[in-house]
């Protein structure tokens, strides 16, 4: 008989018991899981945020609040003004305008992350600011003059209200035609409509106003060279290069990953205390079945393991479950977050809960479930059949 | 297996008071007889056998088992003797609740690494021997007390051990199982050549005996 159906006929012998064990793993790694996997989802995006103006230096006014590359709050640059000014400044190879907009539809509120917005791009500068983003099915194109009505939209938004190429849709009580889809995986332009510029200003009524220039510098000059050449020169505005953008977040992102650990580290503990109470009470109850396998000569590691492989099948199930329980509800989690349907994160679940997330998890699960059977599997092997024959008779 | 003690003595201390359960015990077991230790309760039969199965260690004297010293083995070898060469019968049976009764047999052969489809042969096999054919998937609560004791015969003979130790094998049993399960160890003794030495209060065991002790105060004499 092998040792894994001795185990498992002991757990399943305590039916009870054992619920009560694995349901606590369960709560424990559905915790872990559901608080892990938001966490990491929401620097994730917020990382993402500063991929649109890599190699860029971003200019915004002085008001501006900038999460990344994304302006959440703050003033407006007058463009034209703004626009000269940046073409005479030294190092300035390239200067273009972009109109962030956040979010769409859904009140004012700021939000660190948006989860909807609109950016207006001067046409003919898609890919300077998108990168090499295909659109979907290869189907579609870009807008292609300034005042024409035309949209592309991210592939989330899309998928969300069944937007297809050539359809309509209204933004602001504008009528705008689809006229591509966006194909990415990034969260922010999955959630984004891009349109020219000059029809952003209209629609949202930002005539003659930006909130973001995108400089590239001129060949021999450093970002902060020209971000410092920008500040001098005009007033009225910030420059920061992508490390100055990371700098402003990078601290708060370790604080919530540190957070994040934290409260891991205080939800492991509690199951390792739980399944080593629980063990423990089992390997007391069964005194007399440790007793028995050592009067008839079963090796110590034996013993030692039947302990072992119960906690660490009770990890296993706890854990699986957890993870289970754990990715669905981070997709709740992210769904009334975001107001995105939960049917349309499930083809991206690995997105929200990363397997390496689940293997890391799963892992650490069924290690704490082993450390917790560590003390009463040395209990275990040292009942002598004598001492619990002496204690009965 | 032949078993010999000489000298044995098993010393408890509770609190300042020492307790000598077993007090200078020789005794001597020829190979494939049928022993009985008698003695009333506390006497030190339960600490006599379990120094004789190697389950105890004495304070002082030696269990010699084919002539060999086996209160000097360490724990590992003693395990090893007690898996391959012993089989022991409980007063309380002390099968494993959440095994059947052919998983209660297989358990010593498992651990003994036999290849599994000879654990279940053999298992099926002894279980019949006994009489509980019809009774293999149950677990021990479905079973009544006289066949939870054939089941523990079973399993004691599941390596097919030189001896066999039976600690007040029939004091759960009526006098009827008693006398089956005394007759079955008899019988089983004798058909493979096996030793097998009881501690028992039935008159029933003493009766099938080839020898007899008779222990009081932990002093050992024959009866």
């Amino acid at each position: 008989m092998h040792l894994l159906t001795f185990c498992f006929r002991n757990l399943t012998g305590r039916k009870v018991r054992t619920a009560l064990c694995v349901l606590g793993v369960i709560l424990a790694t559905t915790f872990v899981i559901t608080v892990g996997a938001t966490t990491i989802r929401y620097t994730a995006v917020i990382k993402e945020m500063n991929i649109l103006f890599s190699g860029e230096v971003m200019v915004v006014s002085k008001e501006a609040i900038v999460i990344q590359a994304i302006p959440i709050g703050g003033g407006l640059l007058p463009m034209n003004y703004t626009l000269t000014e940046l073409q005479e400044t030294e190092g300035v190879e390239k200067a273009v305008p972009v109109l962030f907009v956040t979010p769409i539809g859904i009140g004012t509120t700021i939000q660190p992350v948006p989860v909807n917005f609109s950016m207006g791009i001067p046409v003919g500068y898609w890919q300077l600011i998108l990168g090499p983003t295909p659109l979907k099915g290869g189907v579609g194109r870009f807008p292609e003059n300034e005042t024409s009505r035309e949209v592309a939209v991210g592939v989330s938004l899309a998928d969300q209200y069944n937007w297809n190429v050539g359809d309509h849709i209204t933004v602001n009580n504008y009528l705008l035609r689809v006229t591509g889809i966006l194909d990415t995986k990034l969260a922010l332009l999955s959630r984004c409509v891009i349109m020219p510029l000059r029809l952003a200003q209209q629609v949202y009524n930002y005539h003659g106003s930006v909130n973001i220039i995108a400089v590239s510098p001129e060949t021999g000059y450093s970002l902060s060279t020209v971000a410092d050449n920008i500040e001098q020169k005009i007033g009225h505005v910030k420059a920061l290069t992508e490390d100055e953008r990371n700098d402003v977040v990078q601290p708060i992102l370790t604080q919530v990953e540190t957070w994040n650990l934290g409260i891991q580290s205080v939800v492991f503990f509690m199951s390792l205390i739980l399944v080593m109470t629980v063990t423990i009470m089992s390997v007391s109850e069964r005194r007399r079945d440790f007793a028995t396998l050592d009067a008839i000569g079963a090796p110590l590691n034996y013993i030692f393991r039947v302990v072992i492989v119960e906690t660490a099948l009770i990890g296993v199930l706890g854990g699986s479950l957890g993870l289970l329980f754990g990715s669905i509800s981070a997709i709740a989690v992210a769904s009334v977050y975001t107001n995105i349907p939960i049917p349309q994160f499930i083809p991206s679940i690995f997105e929200i809960v990363p397997p390496v997330y689940i293997i890391e998890i799963l892992s650490a699960t069924i290690i704490i479930c082993c450390i917790g059977g560590l003390i009463p599997a040395f209990h275990a092997a040292k009942i002598r059949i004598s001492e619990v024959l002496k204690a009965e008779y | 297996m032949i078993i010999k003690t000489l000298a044995l003595t098993k010393i408890f201390r509770v609190g300042p008071k020492e307790i000598r359960a077993v007090d200078n015990v020789s005794l001597d077991v020829e190979a494939g007889t049928f022993t009985a230790i008698v003695g009333p309760s506390g006497s030190g039969k339960t600490t006599l056998l379990n120094m004789i199965g190697l389950n105890d260690y004495p304070t002082s004297g030696k269990v010699l088992l084919d002539n060999e010293n086996v209160s000097v083995l360490s724990g590992r070898e003693r395990r090893r003797i007690r898996l391959l060469r012993i089989g022991f019968v409980f007063q309380t049976f002390n099968l494993l609740p959440t095994l059947s009764a052919l998983e209660n047999v297989e358990l010593p052969m498992a651990l003994a690494r036999k290849p599994p489809h000879e654990q279940k042969e053999r298992a099926r096999k002894l279980l019949g021997d006994v009489g509980l054919t019809h009774r293999l998937n149950h677990r021990p609560k479905e079973l009544s007390v006289g066949e939870m004791q054939r089941v523990a015969i079973a399993r004691a003979l599941a390596n097919d051990p030189e001896l066999i130790v039976g600690d007040e094998p029939t004091g759960e049993l009526d006098s009827k199982q008693g006398k089956e399960t005394i007759d079955l160890l008899r019988r089983i003794g004798q058909a493979h050549g096996k030793t097998v030495i009881l501690a028992t209060h039935d008159t029933k065991a003493v009766e099938a005996a080839d020898k007899i002790y008779e222990i009081q105060d932990g002093k050992i004499g024959l009866h």
